[in-house]
């Protein structure tokens, strides 16, 4: 079991960078919205890898089947054909700076590792929805409640801008 | 057995039944389809193939299979070619959670329903793909009150599904059914009402079928999103909305309609399911040939006017009287 978790692992790393270089080097946006779906369809097979079926569904539901969608929707709406100025080819310098700040985190984050290494390296226990229900209403409830209020602040937000516009007319 | 776990080869066969399963039932559907269309509007229906023209499926099949693939000009050949793959291949996952007999489970998952509504999400995203892929304005048009439709009517699906999970408190399909085992009177619709119908119209809605098929509408924009496909292009198309159809009923029989369990104790099997199931599909496709199809912002006031405050509503109810 523990070479097909490595397998499975290189897999989704395939699929995550793949779908990110795909999404970056595309010159429609409709290709990079495909790119992008990649990825996240990676990241919710890592997220089954970390024994967390419930985030892997929620990333598949939220992430490729609603704001996927609605990132299409907008991309129909601004009439981006096929490109704009992300189609031109950039200069070289561009990509190496891309490259930079793609690999600068890497590096970071692969030096934590390599120097301190992790206490503990068990497969993680799979914890019920329940579980997670009470964790979300009893421990972290003021964080969980704060997160509501936001997204609130940002729905009532859209809903004014829109408003404005209307009312210019 | 060569070291391979038990828990591969059970994945394997439930794939392999499951592709089985959606074969069959396209086959099965298309013929339905067709003669049911038929009787409804007083005409014998196919009747050449075979006797009562029972083999008209397969010789369409053949017919589709023995086309050329065409590529539109100028369209986008990798989104246009991705679009019909990526809309059949979650349909077999849809069948894997689902208990269709007492042993017949394809896979014990946890979250069975809610890895059903992430994957039947995808076929949203392939309708999209393939009416922009195909570089057709018929096509675009398609695509775009497919956008609006699938995440209009995703909502209050979900809600209604919430609800019974609210109220079973589990998200496991074979759970939910063992909750509702005993007579008739202990199935969820009698519950849960308002849910169940809420559910069979978002259903409608979900699968883009009459009179909810605006992103095909083959009166307005000859055949929508699928108007560029020929051969299997199209054929895929086609039998991903027959699986996603068979997939949603059997979601609705388990979860209204108590599963596998007959209407008294004793008599369960898989035999129950399929004839909830079936008589779903037949209230799909009769809806089909006797409605007209509604026009775009009625599709979309029905939706956000009625289904989704009458889904909250349910919701808060069910809420309200699982707590007391």
């Amino acid at each position: 079991m523990e070479l097909m978790a490595k397998v499975a692992f290189c897999v989704y790393t395939l699929v995550i960078l793949g779908g990110s270089i795909f999404a970056v080097s595309s010159s429609s946006l409709v290709r990079a919205l495909v790119g992008l779906i990649t990825t996240l369809v990676g990241v919710s097979g890592m997220y089954l890898l970390l024994a967390t079926p419930f985030m892997a569904f929620m990333q598949l539901l939220i992430y490729v089947g609603a704001v996927s969608v609605l990132i299409f929707f907008a991309i129909m709406l601004t009439r981006a054909e096929a490109g704009g100025d992300e189609g031109n080819s950039a200069p070289m310098r561009t990509y190496v700076l891309g490259l930079a700040a793609t690999m600068a985190p890497a590096g970071i984050l692969g030096w934590l590792v390599l120097t301190k290494p992790v206490e503990s390296i068990a497969v993680p226990v799979e914890i019920s929805i329940k579980e997670l229900g009470a964790g979300l209403l009893g421990t972290y409830f003021l964080p969980f409640e704060l997160i509501s209020v936001i997204l609130m602040v940002a729905m009532a937000g859209a809903v004014l801008l829109t408003w404005e516009k209307r009312g210019k007319k | 057995m060569f070291g391979i776990p038990m828990i591969l080869i059970n994945l394997v066969i439930a794939a392999v039944a499951a592709m089985i399963w959606l074969a069959l039932n396209a086959l099965v559907l298309v013929y339905c389809e067709r003669k049911f269309a038929g009787h409804i509007q007083r005409r014998p229906g196919p009747f050449e193939v075979g006797p009562h023209g029972a083999l008209q499926p397969l010789i369409d099949g053949l017919k589709l299979m023995s086309k050329q693939l065409l590529t539109p000009d100028n369209a986008d050949g990798f989104l246009f070619w991705l679009a019909p793959i990526l809309s059949m291949i979650p349909v077999m996952l849809l069948f894997m959670p689902i208990p269709y007999g007492p042993v017949l489970t394809g896979m014990e998952v946890n979250l069975g329903l809610l890895l059903i509504l992430a994957f039947s999400s995808f076929n949203g995203l392939a309708v999209i793909l393939a009416g922009w892929g195909s570089n057709n304005k018929w096509g675009v048009l398609g695509a775009a009150r497919a956008v609006a439709q699938t995440v209009a009517y995703e909502i209050p699906l979900l809600l209604t599904v919430l609800s019974i999970s609210f109220m079973t408190g589990t998200l496991n399909l074979s759970e939910i059914t063992a909750q509702q085992a005993g007579f008739i009177w202990d199935w969820n619709i009698w519950k849960q009402p308002l849910a169940f119908l809420i559910f069979i119209v978002a259903m409608f809605g979900e699968t883009n079928r009459a009179p909810f098929d605006l992103a095909e509408a083959e009166s307005e924009l000859t055949a929508g999103f699928h108007t560029e496909y020929s051969s299997m292009g199209f054929g895929l198309f086609f039998m991903a909305e027959y699986g996603y159809m068979v997939a949603m009923c059997s979601i609705c029989s388990v979860l209204f309609l108590g599963g596998f369990y007959g209407p008294f104790p004793g008599i369960e099997g898989w035999w129950w399911m399929l004839v909830k199931t079936y008589a779903l599909l037949f209230l799909m496709i009769w809806a089909r040939w006797t409605f007209p199809r509604v026009r775009f912002d009625q599709l979309l006031n029905l939706n956000w006017k009625w289904l989704l405050p009458l889904a909250t509503f349910n919701l808060l109810a069910t809420a309200l009287i699982m707590k007391l």
